[in-house]
Order: C-alpha cells, then sequence, then structure tokens
C-alpha cells in the first residue's frame, strides 16, 4: 500500500472544504418502488423519509398507505386498485421535483400529496401545476402554496402560515393577555432561521398588535433549524427576562430546546408557548413544560370526524404508537382525493379538480370545506395547556384543555388571497 | 447586563465549546495522521447517541454510566471495521476518492440507522444525580453542562498525556509528520492507521453519549454535528488537538455573544469566525502549512 502522507502537494484544506460542501448537501435521494400490475392507478408521494424530521414524513406516509389500503380492500376507486408510490427528498426541493416528475412520467401517477417541507411544498406544486396534476398539500403549509405559487390543482389541507400563528394569537388575547392586569407582556420569539419561522413570527407579532395586545418585544432568536445546541439560544432569552416565549421550532428540535431549557430552570422564568404536538409529548414524557401554550395541526384526542376511533384502534393495533398529525392529515388527504374522484367518476384531473373546488369533504378529521377561491381546506388550529402527567388512557401526556380556532377566524379573505395570486 | 447573566453566558459558551471538541478532536486526530477528512464521524456521533438510548431504555436509567463506556466502544469496533473494509482500500488514491468513500460509509450508517432504530425522536432522561441545576446568584446553570465541560477537560488532559507520554501517542504524532519513514523504522503502521481511526471513533461515538440527555435523537444527528465539527477543526488547524480546543473555545463564544448581541445574524457568526481566522492564519491557528 502506499502511505497517505505528504504526497502531491495536494491542499488538504481544498480537499476538507469540499467535505464540508458535501456534508451541507447530505442528501437522501430516492428511487422509486415500482410494481406495474395491470387494473391499477398511481398515485406520487414525495416527501423527507431520512435525516432530523424523517419521522414527520415516514407517519405522513404511513397515514395515507392506509387510506388507500382500506380503499383497495373495498373493492378500489373506480374498479380499479390505487398504487402508492413513495420517495425520499431529503428535504431538498430539486430532489422532490425529480421525484414527482419520475413519478408522473414513468409510474404514470394520476394524483400527489405534497412533501413535508415548505420549500419543497412550493418546488412540488409548481411540477403538478405543469403535468396539471391534482396536488394535496397534508403536512407543508407556506402561504404561498395558496398565494402568490397558486395553482388550481393545489389543495391545502393543513393551517397555513397565516393561519396557524393567528390563531395562537387569538388565543392569546383572549385567555391569556386579560390575567396580565393591565401590565405590558414582554414577549421573547424563538424560530428556525427560514420562512416558515420568520413568517410564523412576524404574523403572530402582527396579529397581537391587531388585537390591541398590550405588549412589548424583549428578544428575537433564529436558530439553524436542525440545532443540536440551544444552550447560548436559551441564555439570552433568560438575560432578557420576558413574560412569554414563543417557540415555533417543532420535531426533534423542539424536544432538545425543550430539553436543554430544564436545566436552565426556564420554565420557572417564562411561559412557553410552542409547538408541542403529540409526537414531541411522548417523547419528551414527564419531561413535557407543564401549563405551556401549545398548538397542533392534528390531535387524536379531540372531537373528531365519523371513522376516527376506527382508525385509531387500527393505527395503533398497527403500528404500537398513537397517530401523529401528519398520519391524521395524510389519511384525511387521501380520503379527499378518493371523494374527488368518487364525485367526478373519473381520475382526469381537471373533472376531479372541478369536483373538489368548494366541495365539502367528510373525512376522518370531520368535513372539510376547500373554499373555491385558493383551494385552502377550512380546517382549525388546535390550542390547548401541556399536561405534563400521564394520560391513561393513552399512556402519553396530551393537553389538559384544547379549543379550536375556526378558520373562518384566521384565513386570509377570498380578495386578500386573490390579490396575492398569479 | 448583570454578572450572573455574563457568567451564564460564558457558561453556556463554554458547554457547546465543550461538546463540540469532543468530536472535533476524534476528528483532527483522524485528520492529523492519515490525511482523511471523515464525513462519517458525523455517523458514529449519532451511533453513539442512538446506543445510549437503546441501552437506557433497556435497562434503565441507571445504566446510563455503563452505556457511557459501552457506546464508545462498539462505535469504536465500527469504526475499525470500516477502516479495514474500506478506507484500507483508498489510501492510495487521490483525495475526492477518499473523500467519496467516506460519504458513501456515511450513507449506508444513516440507513442502517434507520432500519435498526427506526425514524422515530427519543430522548435519554438525564441521569438522577447530574439532573437539576446550580445557583448563580439569581440565575441558574444545569449541573448535566458542568458534566459535559468536565468531560471534555478529561478527553482533552487524556489526549494530551496519550499523545506526549505513550508509545502509541509517539507513533500518532511521528505519522503525523512522516509516515513513510515511520513504515521504515518497522512500524506496523497498517496496524496504527486502524487504531487511530479506531481512536476517532471512540471519541465521535462518546460526544454523542455525553450529549445524549441534552437532545433529541434522531436520524439527523449526523449531519447536523459533521458541518460545525469540520469548522472547528479548521479553525484549529488540521491534525491539532489543541487547535480543535481552542478552534471550540472561539466557536462556542462567537456563537454566545453573537445570539446575545445581534440574534438576527447569529448562525452566520460560526463562519464569520472560520473567515476571519482563515484570513489571518491559512493553515488554522496551530496548523502548518503543507510542504509540496
Amino acid at each position: 500500500m502506499a502511505w497517505p502522507g505528504k504526497r502531491r502537494g495536494t491542499t488538504h484544506l481544498g480537499s476538507v472544504g469540499l467535505a464540508v460542501i458535501m456534508a451541507a448537501m447530505l442528501t437522501g435521494s430516492g428511487g422509486s418502488a415500482r410494481a406495474i400490475a395491470a387494473e391499477t392507478v398511481a398515485v406520487a408521494l414525495s416527501t423527507t423519509l431520512s435525516g432530523s424530521i424523517a419521522e414527520l414524513g415516514r407517519t405522513g406516509l404511513r397515514g395515507i398507505a392506509m387510506a388507500l389500503e382500506q380503499i383497495n380492500a373495498q373493492g378500489g376507486l373506480l374498479g380499479k386498485q390505487i398504487r402508492l408510490v413513495s420517495a425520499d427528498d431529503g428535504a431538498f426541493p430539486a430532489n422532490g421535483v425529480s421525484n414527482v416528475r419520475h413519478m408522473i412520467l414513468v409510474d404514470k401517477a394520476v394524483a400527489v400529496f405534497g412533501p413535508a417541507t415548505s420549500a419543497v411544498g412550493t418546488a412540488v406544486e409548481t411540477v403538478a401545476g405543469q403535468y396539471r396534476l391534482p396536488v394535496f398539500f397534508h403536512m407543508a403549509n407556506d402561504i404561498q402554496i395558496t398565494t402568490s405559487n397558486f395553482t388550481k390543482y393545489a389543495f391545502e389541507l393543513v393551517p397555513n402560515t397565516v393561519m396557524e400563528p393567528r390563531a395562537i394569537a387569538y388565543y392569546f388575547a383572549e385567555n391569556v393577555a386579560p390575567k396580565a392586569g393591565g401590565k405590558r407582556i414582554k414577549i421573547a420569539t424563538i424560530t428556525p432561521n427560514y420562512s416558515y419561522g420568520r413568517d410564523t413570527v412576524e404574523v403572530f407579532l402582527k396579529t397581537l398588535k391587531e388585537l390591541k395586545v398590550d405588549f412589548e418585544v424583549a428578544a428575537q432568536e433564529f436558530p439553524q433549524l436542525g440545532a443540536t445546541d440551544y444552550t447560548s439560544y436559551i441564555s439570552a432569552l433568560l438575560a432578557a427576562h420576558p413574560d412569554y416565549v414563543f417557540a415555533a421550532i417543532f420535531g426533534g428540535d423542539l424536544i432538545t430546546f425543550t430539553k436543554q431549557a430544564r436545566g436552565f430552570n426556564l420554565e420557572k422564568q417564562m411561559k412557553i408557548l410552542g409547538f408541542y404536538d403529540q409526537v414531541a409529548l411522548r417523547v419528551l414524557g414527564k419531561d413535557s413544560p407543564e401549563g405551556a401554550i401549545a398548538w397542533n395541526r392534528a390531535p387524536f384526542w379531540t372531537e373528531n370526524g365519523p371513522g376516527f376511533a376506527k382508525f385509531l384502534a387500527d393505527y395503533r393495533a398497527r403500528f404500537h404508537d398513537a397517530p401523529s398529525p401528519w398520519a391524521i392529515t395524510g389519511y384525511s388527504a387521501a380520503q379527499i382525493w378518493a371523494y374527488g374522484v368518487k364525485k367526478a367518476g373519473s381520475f382526469e384531473s381537471d373533472k376531479v379538480v372541478a369536483a373538489l373546488s368548494g366541495a365539502t369533504v367528510p373525512t376522518i378529521r370531520g368535513d372539510i370545506t376547500l373554499r373555491a377561491c385558493d383551494h385552502q381546506g377550512e380546517v382549525p388550529e388546535f390550542i390547548g395547556r401541556v399536561s405534563a402527567q400521564t394520560d391513561p388512557r393513552y399512556g402519553q401526556p396530551i393537553y389538559s384543555e384544547t379549543v379550536a380556532v375556526p378558520a373562518s377566524k384566521t384565513m386570509l379573505t377570498c380578495a386578500e388571497a386573490q390579490k396575492r395570486q398569479p | 447586563m448583570s454578572v450572573e447573566s455574563l457568567a451564564v453566558e460564558l457558561l453556556s459558551a463554554m458547554t457547546t465549546a465543550g461538546s463540540l471538541f469532543i468530536i472535533a478532536a476524534g476528528l483532527t486526530l483522524v485528520f492529523g495522521a492519515m490525511r482523511i477528512a471523515n464525513i462519517a464521524h458525523g455517523s458514529f456521533y449519532m451511533y453513539g447517541a442512538f446506543l445510549v438510548s437503546t441501552i437506557v431504555s433497556s435497562f434503565g436509567g441507571g445504566a446510563f454510566w455503563v452505556s457511557l463506556v459501552a457506546a464508545p466502544l462498539i462505535v469504536a469496533t465500527l469504526g475499525m471495521v470500516v477502516e479495514v473494509t474500506v478506507l484500507r482500500r483508498v489510501y492510495d488514491k487521490d483525495h475526492l476518492t477518499q473523500l467519496l468513500a467516506t460519504y458513501a460509509v456515511f450513507l449506508i450508517l444513516a440507513d442502517l440507522a434507520i432500519r435498526f432504530w427506526g425514524a422515530q425522536s427519543r430522548a435519554v432522561p438525564t441521569p438522577a444525580i447530574l439532573s437539576g441545576s446550580m445557583r448563580l446568584g439569581a440565575a441558574s446553570f444545569p449541573v448535566y453542562d458542568l458534566f459535559v465541560v468536565g468531560a471534555a477537560a478529561a478527553i482533552g488532559l487524556g489526549l494530551w498525556i496519550l499523545l506526549r507520554f505513550t508509545l502509541l501517542g509517539w507513533r500518532i504524532l511521528a505519522a503525523v509528520e512522516d509516515s513513510e519513514m515511520l513504515a521504515a523504522k518497522g512500524t506496523n503502521v497498517r496496524l496504527l492507521y486502524t487504531m487511530v481511526f479506531g481512536l476517532g471513533a471512540l471519541l465521535a461515538g462518546f460526544g454523542g453519549a455525553v450529549v445524549a440527555p441534552l437532545q433529541s435523537i434522531d436520524t439527523g444527528l449526523d449531519a447536523n454535528i459533521i458541518v460545525a465539527a469540520f469548522i472547528v477543526v479548521v479553525i484549529g488547524g488540521l491534525g491539532s488537538v489543541a487547535g480543535a480546543a481552542v478552534g471550540a473555545m472561539i466557536v462556542g463564544l462567537f456563537q454566545a455573544l453573537g445570539i446575545l448581541w445581534t440574534p438576527s445574524w447569529a448562525p452566520a457568526y460560526i463562519y464569520l469566525a472560520m473567515i476571519v481566522v482563515l484570513e489571518i492564519r491559512p493553515s488554522g491557528l496551530f496548523g502548518t502549512a503543507e510542504m509540496a
């Protein structure tokens, strides 16, 4: 063997630089699994199945797959069995685009389910629009999907980045601010440093202002998505002495933040408003922040639509776990597409889109109306208080009270949405 | 700003620096002795954290201390297997091939992690004895974070003793200087490389194990840590353990003060630190210029 000592005067710094670039681009590219059968129709899902948000993508995939299996077991749609083609986008828009294009051209997919992240979401919306296929967003929720990037083939099935922070602001103005006793409330914010985080915090603060809440911003932090070390952010929050911290961080990042904040006694010095969904509370267990104000796009313990109890039981039996919000929204997304196909009596895109536009569709989440002007699903945001006690019914902490803030309060008006559409 | 706040801020910076140092020390050691920029170093870190979560969830919280030793040893074994099966085949190839090889290992280990552990996020409870917080006047600071700083100091001391006072350490330093001469003198360099790579993996695994109670353990840890670790190594000077320590402290301080003063720009600060250092010393703080 040759010794890898000092050879050929290559600059090692250059190779390390290359390593850094490669590491920064770490990607999970996916080949789609294919098994062509004669009487089947394909639908496409490109989502994030690797890396730090793999759990979101994978549980969303489970929900869609379960719904389609049940449809197939009941004889399929229009006599055809449905085949789900899926692939990993590694959270990169370019991968999402090439996956979806491949699924449309090679697998002959007739409909697309949206990816996990917003950046991939708008890219996939554009591709689906180019090929004129309906696309259903059950996770990505960038406001652009229904406004500046809108195509009539896109349907948004979760509260978007305007609706969600508005809902939290309404809850805060109604339930929290009146208890301040006329004192000005100090609010700090910590949100990830990309469009979701920046948009969410901006709309939240703007809405508080519109609702005439007397507050001031004590500090604003923007950590990287996927940060593993929040200690410096936490000590900066503590130094600002706010009454509340608005933490629109999610998934593993929120778990990391909460665990690290616990050691600093942060919860004793300020109240947390955070994106604590059922997955975060399951992972945190007794480390969940008691009394924190939390929001959630699809909890499993609230009043849901017909068939929800059966879905919950089936999901638990199969995966030995409670469904994540994404499993629930994924399942309902597949229900909505199937409803459109049945109503249209066809898999043809334009007919399915016409059948769904303005329709009210029964799903396990309850009836969802797909507003005709921007195809935003009129879905509520759920807000509650974290109870760190394990709930004996579910074997994990949930909320002690959960309220649904209806879409009618939080959506852009049709006029506002259409003004931003192309 | 109060004295307590400043103390908390500095201690936070030290925690960041401590966890970064443990990882960067292994990375820089492997680079120094073997001239390999090992992207899979992040995978070893992730495996350390996952192994701790598996051991603790199987045997209870008391097993944490056992896992702190067991997990790095398992990861070190994995590292040696990787060295023997993959890296040995690419030592005589150019840097790009070596880089692609470690990148391939990274992708394979990421996929295996999803197969073994699933995509679910996991959490490891902080061991009871270290779970409280320490009072600093009006402020408080997590005891576990002090443990992280202590662990980093112990690793630094251990490496110093290893490199200064043991035969293995001298051989590693000799390999950094001139591996051909070392081989000519009769040292089994092939075995030495396996041991150095195993030691690097051990440190990465230990880094992952130590921070396991501080964060969500999921399948993205490998990618999230490796960029920061490379930056620390580049700032400190490639191959220098002391450089890794100073580099980690610089990154920790830049980050903490950046977050405090201009939070909106905070994520840019560690890159800024790297640019400033490389502008002044292109080989890093403790690096020596390569001779052609």
